[in-house]
């Protein structure tokens, strides 16, 4: 399966590993990925909110180029995602500003005619792989391996994209963590906001409001915790020994990245999947369970 | 073969749709009600009513029943019944619901509403969260002499502000806040209040000066964006970004001075069409970031952050289509 | 006990006292508003769900403008209104209200193009940002405008008592903090009484939860004359389950851009009216609807708790949705606007009735007590109609405390009121809450559509039982002061036996069926002896007398004498 692949901006600067860990299992799973090289920032929360016609404007120019192709686009991070969930949708009512846009990609020989399909990493693993081959491709099941997810913000909500009424009741890294053999344990911060979007002027919030969910998943015996977005990520790894000294828990949780955790199943090394670059380490009792016996 | 929708995992079986909601109870069936019970001075408890369902039962039927007929003493507050006044906000299962317009389930803890201070059982004082966005004066302010009725006006004009006019201030995105629920950490006043102000800031009939209001008052960039308040929003306003977004727009267009953060990141996208976090970090922080060094180091050795990049990185390849695109769309007045 | 002064002392926190305050304020006198619920969202005002359009505004021509008279004469008071005063309040609408309003920011909804957007037809109305819902952003506004001109507003408070001086005129109240549970007294130099046409005094009715008929109670036992207190109108087209949506409303009036309206359908599937096709004047208070519901249940396809079914199955669903929120209660309930009925029943709505005051200054037959809005017996409510009631109210308030002092508060009576209400707030056999629904299922059961002499009778016997033997063993479970709603509803129980005993009398004394008030043992409608005002005198002994006096006609005349009530067709 060919794929449009988009790994935004973090997965090429702060974590790299997201994006080395993606290309790598995406190929073991057989995916092709092309990625647009050209292609910019989708605007994070900043330019989407205070530029929001050059929002648009950005965010159309990657739609058009998967359109153009004939390929989903793929994402791995939960704002770049949605971001490009609600440009579709205001594109679909707003035919005046898609024209605005059109006349200025065609500058650069591109034009939406609207047919872009959007995709994060997580769905392709469900619906595209599917959970009979997806099993069939884990060679180390990771029996034993308490995980508590992380889902973020905006592959959960809002409920306009995503139908939840209660957007704890997502269950779709629950759904991954089973098919790779792990266990996954329930804890309060699952859907909770990791902070991000503001951290850049505000850490301390973003201390405040993981720090807690941290100590539960702790509490509720959480050995690793795995999350769909590389901005989450950030906080929950970056930041954790801040959260540390304000909970005045040790916490020592391994965040992993969605694709790193597929590929220890799908037999990769920790180091082939880069989690060496995280700031808190597998502690080795984790090590032991995800490492595959061979390497072992 | 239906095929498997990866985004809504979780919805069916944890009996999430309106569907099932309304399905999980027939008549006579009894419902499990476990209701915080406070009163000043006392320590809160939980309560556990068993009430028989009918028909379409909604939450505040079920509290009704039991003042009835089991505890006549129980304290909440309501007044139309029918998702108009506001006031019947509660906590069903963590999630706050409108008690007149959620369907019971079978087994429902009930609470008030968080981020505002109980005065007995589920009844809330709600002052504090009206002064909140009453400090904001949320109601136009006009400039030029009224022009008559009925004015120039077009509903694509006020779009956001028809949106925003639909709110019923209910306060249960101020509870479902979790900015707002760490108290005094930052000044952000909360979904609500800025939808408040957004009924007059958005509306073009207002002249006031708002740049000042919304970046220091309301503190409206500490807004994480996690859609919490859209979630649980009884008349379905989309709050971040049909309110808090064109806000934070008009507060970046109007001020003086730039709010940091979002004017630093314009200008990364600009020059090079990818963020840099740490650029973006060191630019909106400046030496407040060197004085976290430890921390600084600790990314540095994992290469979390590469300083060589930061500063000689190159734009991306298609870094003119980025300026054409600045060029064409930013809006500057 | 703690005494407030104001000026003016307006109770009641919906379009009528709140325009009251508003005005009082514009003139220089301080108001003081006190509401049972809170400013702006208790009360029947945000349930406004369109606003008519009045005179020639808005693109409309002279017909409509007459339309629009006739439908508020005819159909909205059955004749029992002063003409001049529907003519002066008219005037006002289409010259101040509207533009008065959109100045202070109310968003009159636009299409992108900028036209006000309309229902077509002969009775024309906007909506404020969506119909259906038009109250709450209107009331809101009115909550912010008091309080951006600082007037001060005491919430969730009920007052439970007007205090009179030995003249017998008004000079404060006594009043209940729910939240603390303080009693305290108010002096003013006089009173508006505007705490709406607030009754929920029947099984299924469209009052909000605090009403209990308390400015009925309050006029009363002041010594207030009271007026067509029988007339009480109807909602025919409201959901039936869930119990709480009892005034959930299935509007059946015109909707904006769309030449559709809901249709109602009886157990046999047939069709019983559509407001837009049968009869467009037919606006709240559904009358036309009432009559045409009558005759499904007599023929045994309806009754008024339900088994008859609503909707805009015939609609189109994004021109339901284009300008109105009808279509959330089918939403909510998994029904498709498009396809599904909804099963519907009657609810007690307005009650025309109320004190009677003069129209021209809203002053009540006792000295310093004013009216304004849905409990004065002079009109049906309407959110303009209050509205304006509210000014003239005002102005008539301004002149009366010029130069007047405050007359001082006669101690013992403030005293005795505070006991009664101490007296209330006692351990006892029946739970106050359910006093309230004994009563009103006793309303429902023979007060309810169609009456007759026996059971209301019944309906008197009844009444006269809770009084004698359920209110003396009333008590409540818990004895704090803090939020206690048992307290407040054992208050409430009180004033709603003595408002409910008054309407029975009322309705015993109207020998006739007139428009809402079907009597099937007088069912025609009389206009030679009953076009006229059926005034209940409080006499010196406790008890009352009966008066009549005739309505004029000047400008509408119901043309016929006597005709049965149902054939007549508005």
């Amino acid at each position: 399966m060919k794929l449009a692949y988009y790994p935004g901006c973090s997965a090429q600067s702060t974590c790299k590993e997201l994006n080395v860990s993606t290309q790598l299992v995406a190929s073991k799973l057989g995916l092709e990925l092309h990625e647009y090289r050209s292609a910019t920032c989708t605007g994070s929360r900043e330019i989407r909110a205070v530029q929001p016609e050059l929002f648009l404007a950005l965010n159309t120019r990657i739609l058009a180029m998967a359109e153009r192709d004939g390929l989903p686009l793929m994402t791995i991070c939960n704002t770049c995602t949605l971001n490009f969930l609600d440009v579709i949708q205001m594109l679909a009512e707003d035919k005046e500003a898609l024209a605005r846009v059109n006349a200025s990609l065609a500058e650069e020989g591109l034009r939406y005619e609207g047919r872009a399909v959007v995709k994060h990493f997580l769905w392709v693993l469900l619906e595209d792989i599917g959970e009979e081959r997806l099993r069939g491709m884990v060679k180390r099941p990771l029996a034993g391996l308490d995980v508590g997810a992380f889902y973020g913000c905006h592959i959960t909500r809002p409920p306009g994209h995503y139908g939840f009424f209660d957007s704890r009741n997502n269950q779709a890294l629950e759904k991954l963590n089973a098919i790779l053999g792990a266990r996954s344990i329930d804890y309060s911060g699952r859907t909770e906001c990791c902070g991000f979007h503001t951290a850049a002027h505000e850490e301390a919030v973003a201390i405040k409001l993981v720090g807690k969910h941290l100590k539960n998943a702790r509490d509720n015996g959480v050995a690793a915790i795995v999350t769909p977005c590389p901005l989450c990520h950030t906080v929950l790894d970056a930041y954790q020994p801040d959260m540390e000294r304000d909970t005045q828990t040790r916490l020592g949780l391994p965040i992993i990245h969605l694709p790193q955790l597929v590929g220890l199943a799908l037999g990769l090394t920790p180091e082939e999947l880069q989690m060496d670059k995280h700031v808190v380490p597998l502690d080795l009792a984790t090590r032991r369970k995800v490492i595959p016996i061979a390497a072992a | 073969m239906v095929s498997l929708d990866a985004r809504r995992i979780g919805q069916l079986e944890n009996r999430d749709t309106l569907e099932a909601k309304l399905g999980a109870l027939r008549e006579g069936d009894m419902i499990k009600a476990q209701v915080r019970r406070f009163s000043p001075g006392e320590q809160p408890y939980y309560e556990t009513f068993e009430v028989p369902y009918q028909k379409w039962m909604r939450v505040l039927d079920v509290l009704i029943y039991i003042s009835e007929e089991l505890d006549s003493d129980l304290s909440y507050r309501w007044y139309c019944g029918s998702k108009m006044c506001g006031t019947c906000a509660l906590r069903v299962n963590g999630r706050e619901i409108l008690a007149c317009w959620a369907a019971a389930e079978p087994e429902m803890t009930i609470e008030p509403l968080r981020n505002l201070p109980v005065i007995r059982d589920l009844t809330v004082d709600r002052r504090p969260y009206e002064k909140r966005f009453l400090e904001l004066e949320p109601w136009i302010h006009r400039d030029e002499p009224y022009p008559g009725f009925p004015e120039p006006l077009t509903h694509r004009e006020m779009r956001f502000t028809s949106k925003a006019l639909d709110c019923i201030s209910c306060a249960a995105c101020y509870s479902a806040c979790p900015v707002v629920g760490l108290g005094d950490l930052t000044r952000f006043c909360g979904p609500a209040p800025l939808v408040q102000l957004g009924q007059a800031a958005l509306d073009p009939r207002d002249s006031r000066e708002r740049s000042q209001e919304l970046i220091e008052q309301a503190s409206i960039f500490s807004c994480v964006s996690c859609y919490r308040c859209e979630e649980v929003c009884p008349a379905s306003i989309p709050i971040v970004s049909k309110v808090i977004e064109p806000l934070k727009a008009l507060a970046y267009r109007t001020a003086r001075k730039k709010p940091r953060h979002p004017q630093t990141f314009l200008g990364i996208i600009r020059r090079r069409g990818r963020i840099d976090p740490s650029e973006l970090v060191l630019r909106v922080q400046g030496l407040r970031a060197l004085a976290r060094l430890r921390w600084a180091v600790s990314l540095l050795i994992r290469r979390k952050v590469n300083p060589w990049a930061t500063v000689f990185g190159r734009p991306i390849p298609g870094i003119a289509s980025v300026r054409r695109l600045f060029r064409t769309f930013l809006r500057t007045s | 006990m703690r005494e407030l002064r104001a000026e003016a002392l307006v109770i009641g926190g919906g379009a009528a006292g709140t325009y009251a305050a508003l005005c009082l304020h514009r003139q220089g006198v301080a108001p003081l508003v006190i509401s049972k619920g809170l400013v702006g969202k208790s009360g029947a005002s945000i349930f406004a769900g369109n606003l008519v359009i009045s005179g020639r505004v808005l693109g409309n021509t002279e017909e409509n403008a007459r339309d629009t008279a006739e439908f508020l004469i005819k159909y909205h008071n059955q004749f029992l209104i002063d003409q001049e005063y529907a003519k002066r309040c008219g005037q006002w609408i289409a010259e101040v209200y509207y533009p008065e309003l959109e100045e202070a920011g109310l968003y009159l909804r636009r299409d992108d193009a900028g036209n006000v957007v309309t229902s077509p037809g002969r009775l024309r109305s906007v909506a404020a940002n969506v119909q259906g819902n038009s109250g709450v952003p209107f009331m809101d506004l009115r909550r912010k405008q008091l309080i951006r001109a600082g007037i001060p507003m005491l919430e969730e408070v009920v007052v439970t008592a007007l205090l009179q001086a030995e003249s017998g005129e008004v000079c404060g109240v006594l009043a209940l903090d729910i939240a603390s549970g303080e009693i305290f007294c108010v002096r003013a130099k006089a009173v508006v009484l505007a705490t709406g046409y607030a009754d929920r005094l029947h099984r299924r009715s469209t009052g909000t939860r605090e009403m209990s008929a308390d400015g009925i109670a309050l006029g009363w036992r002041a010594g207030a004359e009271l007026v067509n207190l029988e007339m009480q109108w109807w909602h025919t087209n409201d959901v039936r389950y869930p119990a709480n949506w009892q005034r959930m409303q299935v509007y059946p009036n015109p909707m904006l851009g769309s030449w559709k309206s809901a249709r109602n359908v009886n157990a046999k599937g047939e069709v019983f009216f559509d407001q837009q096709e049968d009869d467009p004047l037919a606006f709240g208070p559904y009358t036309v609807q009432l009559k045409r519901l009558v005759k499904q249940v007599r023929e045994g396809k309806a009754r008024y708790d339900g088994d008859y079914y609503s909707g805009f199955d015939h609609v189109d669903p994004a021109e339901v949705d284009a300008y109105t929120t009808y279509a959330k209660l089918f939403k909510q309930l998994g029904l498709d606007v498009g396809r599904d009925l909804v099963e519907t029943a009657v609810s007690a709505h307005y009650r025309q009735g109320g004190l009677l005051v003069d129209p021209a200054t809203m002053a009540s037959t006792v000295p310093g007590l004013f009216v304004a809005g849905g409990v004065g017996g002079h009109s049906n409510g309407l959110i303009a109609l209050v509205t304006y009631d509210g000014k003239v109210a005002a102005d008539s308030v301004a002149q009366h405390v010029r130069d007047r002092p405050y007359a001082s508060l006669p101690p013992h009576k403030a005293e005795e009121e505070a006991k009664r209400l101490q007296g209330l707030l006692k351990p006892g056999a029946t739970p106050p809450v359910r006093v309230k629904k004994m009563i009103r299922e006793l309303m429902w059961n023979d007060m309810g559509v169609e009456k007759n002499e026996a059971g209301m009778r019944r309906a008197l016997e009844g009444l006269q039982e809770i009084r004698a033997a359920v209110l003396p063993a009333m008590g409540v479970t818990n004895l704090t002061k803090i939020m206690n709603h048992g307290w407040l509803d054992a208050i409430d129980a009180v004033n709603m036996v003595e408002a409910c005993e008054l309407m029975v009398h009322s309705a015993l004394n109207r020998t006739e069926s007139r428009g809402p008030f079907i009597r099937t043992d007088y069912p025609e409608m009389d206009n030679e002896s009953w076009l006229a005002q059926n005034i209940l005198v409080p006499t010196a002994d406790g008890g009352f007398r009966f008066e009549k006096r005739p309505y004029a006609t000047p400008y509408f005349q119901p043309e016929f004498v006597r005709k049965d009530n149902l054939a007549v067709q508005w």
